[in-house]
């Protein structure tokens, strides 16, 4: 008797392994099947990417779009696709890299982020499917921010400038204008803020977003090359400019320029700041223009009043105003251990050559490759984003994305101290200086 | 202690009402009501979050962000959820989020329940060591399992299956629910076994019919924990999982949220028909924390 | 008896099943963490042995001790909210009408996951249309806290929604315990004219001793590697004033490419667990084991 108890609970839960184990068998012959099925040269390209389909709609449209078009010309083609969201994404990324099992294609962003995987040999280099047109397809200058060592491991799908939106509505209602110089600007603060105006939207949990301040006056003041130089190891973090962009921080920050709390809120909360009119100016990538154009869930009201100028120049600084922090943002990479290299890459040819336009129209991303404006339907503030994007003397790349990740991390950690007066401006260089000075090493 | 014992094994149980306490003084009456007010304001305090997340989940973004957190939506959202049912596989994600769970939480208690039984009633010489090594299985931070996780599962050609992460679920549960089986197996009388084996009983058989049935409250409780954990989990889902047809719940949660922002809305909606289950679990199970301790006493 | 409850087959099969799980889906990660510790390594393509190098580092590394000490902080705090859930689960396992209403609503919270608990309380805590600062504005304070973004209070402000976090966790696992107690153990000494109190710490907590210490072990253990709400709701800022063990641990791993150095850090958290682990079971160890 007992032991029939027994064994009944024993094969049970042996059925419940079974079960699960089961479920593998079944499903490995299947794959196998569709593998080695009727004709030899059929490939499945697996492809793992960011823009789920509940919150980047669009994009993840457009990606099934082309993925059919790209099926249906090549019949012997199974595009096989996973997407995550963008933490989520970073995290499995590096998991699967360890052990080597990377997609076919996938997603990267430049510099710092993709160093690692091409010196762990995990991408492959794209130069062969860029000759023959494809790379003056692209906008000068986005190819090079995925290039180590003359050698271009990744795509660009994004290129993102970063403009500083204000409410005009606000603007209009205490007779201010929007600023040429740093020195109007800090007077249209001012003007806010004496009439219990919040001046800018902030959301600095998040880090970057404080960093974006900080790479703007760092460019006005000492001039496009200052930051790049000093992250390159040419020139030092403890150059008086970059101390001096860190004083003009906190001289902000103590003229109550930004949203209060701001250290403790993310993004998204910050946005709103600016997206409820509470706070007049938000300082933010192009990526933020459908939520000033397209997106219906924002007031029209609220939509017509955004507008957009560039980051004023400071009288005596080296910057010019048409230099812009920015640059491109995910791009595709190819594994280098991908058993279907040829095909994945002729996959990636034909997705870039397809994104762009769709992008911009459909799903309000500033494609990489050049669009042509003029044929397509844009709103108003797209086009000059657009054409400033066209015009601009240089382009410098996100702070945390140029660095190395360990550099990163400091950055952002002292952003964040900065903002909250918590470091003099002094040791903010010197804290920066030393990182980047151990990581060379 | 024995005399006790004795009557619970012969199923008498003393209950008299004491006479001197059923005329309260004012002084009791006094601090009974103060006792109740501060149990109803902690009820409200601790039911409030479900109907901010009811709120929450009926608000767009604007409303999230800008008005009062328990302010009622003025105009309440539907489409949130009209959104949350096409946009994605929330329907496969939910069946799976139930079966993986189930699976998972039964495991987990059957498998845990033996170990624990063996560790406190029966003579070995490892059994300290073995609850050590369970025990030092809940010290490892998850974020360190995952790389040496994913290449074992890859080698056992178990990723991207369900199995994965039902095997991850048990193993990095069991020793939570080890620990907190083990308070109760120590509390539980000998003296039943040992009449037991007396009458021939085997192990396997008074396990089956007596100690598992007697520790109904206290499976209900690791049941409950169990399921939550497991509801709830998403990074070995993400890490291990890459076919939607296999992905849980969670996920639903990460189709809302963008590259640059989230749909705040519309989480807020997966958020609530996600608990709905566990809530309905959670309300069954909760009542045998309770009925378990007669049952058990009758059996016993 | 002693026959029948020492039989080597049964035990074996009690045990080894689980035992197996354990060893190769936890144990293997342990090993791994250990040699992973050993090396210089992104946690992306190849690794180079550097032996203690990364013990060394983590021993002069002031972020690193900074977020020891806070999840110390925390596992004191969680540790000393045991007592009030405990008094929480002895009031509703007491003779009270509406008890099983009143614990059923006690727990709900418990069931929300962290991301929804890092929303609510990030909307509880926002520094201008927050509750609490609705609150406090309206009954007339005007210095107002910010309670994320100010380096000195932020830790608490976190804390207070972890502990709110895990009270269902424990009253449960408190509740369970107390209703096991046999009702006519209580009912005798109540009818000796023993006061609520005098049931609760004389025979009702000595009851559940066993199920305390668990507890304190899973209470310090689960904060020295708390994760979740600091990381959704701060990232450890600003400037780390909220970093923990684990928040640092994951930046270190998968944001900053250290992974070696991670996997070091991640395995001196295990052996730190361990230490305090094997001290509280020291410290509390009793000879005899209660039964009712």
């Amino acid at each position: 008797m007992s032991k029939k108890g027994f064994s009944l609970v024993l094969i049970l839960t042996m059925l419940v392994f079974s079960v699960l184990t089961g479920c593998t068998g079944n499903n490995a012959e299947e794959v196998d099947n569709s593998s080695e099925g009727a004709k030899i040269e059929d490939v499945t390209i697996k492809f793992m990417y960011l823009w789920p389909e509940g919150s980047s709609r669009q994009q993840n449209m457009i990606v099934n779009e082309i993925i059919d078009a790209y099926q249906l010309a090549n019949p012997h083609v199974k595009i096989v696709q996973e997407v995550l969201e963008n933490e989520q994404y970073k995290t499995k990324l590096q998991v699967i890299s360890a052990s080597n099992e990377l997609p076919d294609v996938g997603l990267t962003w430049p510099a710092g982020f993709m160093e690692p995987y091409v010196k762990g040999n995990r991408f492959t280099p794209l130069d062969d499917i860029l000759t023959g047109g494809l790379k003056d397809s692209f906008v000068p200058g986005t190819t090079e921010a995925y290039a180590i060592n003359g050698k271009t491991y990744a795509l660009p799908l994004e290129l993102n400038i970063v403009p500083l939106y204000y409410n005009k509505a606000i603007f209009a209602k205490y007779n201010l204008e929007a600023p040429k110089t740093y020195e109007d600007f800090l007077k249209v603060v001012d003007t806010l803020v004496k009439n219990n105006v919040v001046p800018i939207a902030l959301g600095n949990r998040d880090r970057w977003t404080g960093s974006l301040w900080y790479m703007y006056l760092a460019d006005r003041l000492g001039g496009p090359e200052v930051l790049t130089n000093a992250i390159n190891r040419t020139g030092s973090f403890e150059d008086e400019s970059l101390i001096k962009a860190a004083e003009e921080v906190q001289k902000l920050v103590n003229m109550n320029g930004f949203v209060r709390g701001f250290n403790g809120l993310s993004n998204d909360e910050g946005k709103a700041e600016f997206l409820n009119e509470n706070a007049a100016m938000y300082l933010m990538g192009s990526w933020e223009l459908p939520n000033f154009t397209t997106n219906d869930e924002i007031p029209q009201e609220f939509r017509d009043n955004v507008g957009y100028f560039k980051f004023p120049t400071i009288t005596g600084g080296k910057g010019d105003i048409d230099s812009w922090v920015g640059g491109p943002g995910v791009g595709l990479f190819v594994a280098e251990n991908s058993p279907v290299k040829e095909e994945a890459k002729k996959f990636v040819k034909f997705f870039v050559e397809s994104w762009g336009q769709q992008a911009v129209s459909r799903a309000g991303v500033t494609p990489a490759t050049a669009v042509d404006t003029s044929k397509l339907q844009l709103p108003q503030l797209y086009i000059d984003v657009l054409n400033d994007l066209g015009r601009a003397s240089n382009m410098t790349l996100f702070a945390d994305v140029q660095m190395s990740a360990a550099v990163a991390q400091t950055h952002l950690d002292m952003i964040q101290s900065l903002f909250g007066n918590q470091v003099t401006p002094e040791d903010y260089a010197k804290k920066h200086e030393e990182a980047l000075k151990a990581d060379s090493k | 202690m024995n005399r006790v014992m004795e009557k619970k094994r012969t199923g008498i149980r003393v209950y008299k009402p004491n006479p001197k306490l059923s005329k309260p003084s004012i002084g009791a009456t006094a601090a009974k009501g103060i006792l109740y007010f501060l149990l109803v304001a902690l009820a409200v305090i601790q039911i409030f979050p479900l109907v901010w997340l009811l709120f929450f989940s009926l608000k767009n973004n604007q409303e999230v962000f800008n008005t009062p957190p328990l302010a009622l939506p003025t105009n309440p959202r539907w489409e949130n959820y009209v959104k949350v049912w096409t946009r994605g596989n929330i329907g496969q994600y939910f069946f799976n989020s139930v079966w993986i769970t189930a699976v998972a939480v039964i495991i987990t208690i059957l498998l845990a329940s033996f170990v624990t039984y063996a560790i406190t009633r029966m003579k070995w010489k490892y059994s300290s060591l073995v609850l050590g090594i369970f025990m030092v299985g809940m010290m490892i931070p998850v974020h360190s399992t995952l790389i040496p996780l994913f290449s074992l599962f890859v080698k056992t050609k178990l990723i991207d299956k369900p199995a994965a992460i039902v095997l991850s679920y048990i193993a990095f549960n069991l020793p939570v629910t080890i620990m907190i089986l083990l308070g109760f197996y120590y509390t539980l009388p000998r003296e039943i076994e040992e009449a037991a084996i007396i009458d021939g009983c085997s192990v396997n058989r008074m396990f089956f019919k007596i100690i598992l049935p007697m520790t109904t409250p206290v499976m209900a409780t690791t049941a409950i924990i169990n399921m939550i954990y497991n509801w709830n989990e998403f990074v070995f889902v993400n890490t291990f999982i890459s076919s939607d047809k296999y992905k849980t719940l969670t996920v639903g949660v990460q189709n809302f949220i963008g590259q640059y922002g989230a749909d705040w809305g519309a989480i807020g909606a997966t958020l609530v028909i996600s608990i709905l289950p566990i809530l309905l679990a959670y309300l069954v199970l909760s009542d045998r924390i309770v009925e378990g301790i007669t049952s058990g006493s009758i059996k016993g | 008896m002693d026959k029948v409850m020492g039989d080597k087959k049964v035990i074996a099969l009690y045990v080894l099943p689980a035992l197996i799980v354990i060893m190769t889906l936890v144990y293997s990660p342990i090993v791994m963490t250990g040699y992973y510790g050993l090396m210089k390594w992104d946690g992306i393509g190849n690794m180079e042995f550097i032996g203690l190098n990364n013990y060394i580092r983590l021993l002069s590394d002031p972020l690193f001790w900074n977020s020891v000490y806070h999840s110390f902080l925390l596992a004191i705090f969680s540790v000393i909210s045991l007592m009030g859930y405990l008094t929480i689960a002895l009031v509703l396992s007491g003779k009270i009408k509406g008890a099983s209403i009143f614990r059923k609503l006690y727990l709900v919270p418990m069931l929300l996951s962290s991301v929804a608990i890092a929303q609510l309380w990030m909307r509880i805590y926002h520094p201008t249309n927050g509750i609490l600062n609705s609150l406090l504005s309206f009954l007339g304070s005007d210095n107002i806290p910010l309670w994320l973004a100010d380096q000195k209070i932020v830790l608490y402000s976190v804390f207070i929604a972890i502990i709110w976090q895990y009270a269902g966790f424990y009253i449960l696992i408190y509740y369970a315990a107390l209703k096991n107690i046999p009702e006519s153990l209580i009912e005798a000494a109540r009818i000796d004219g023993a006061s609520p109190w005098q049931i609760a710490y004389k025979i009702k907590i000595p009851l559940i001793l066993n199920v305390i210490k668990v507890t304190v072990v899973l209470a310090v253990v689960g904060s020295l590697k708390y994760f979740d709400l600091i990381y959704v709701m701060t990232y450890g800022g600003p400037d780390g004033a909220s970093e923990v063990i684990a928040s640092y641990m994951y930046k270190q791993a998968f944001r900053s490419y250290n992974f070696g150095y991670a996997s070091a850090i991640g395995f001196f958290l295990l052996l730190i667990c361990l230490v305090i682990t094997w001290l509280i079971r020291r410290l509390t160890a009793s000879d005899e084991e209660i039964q009712y």
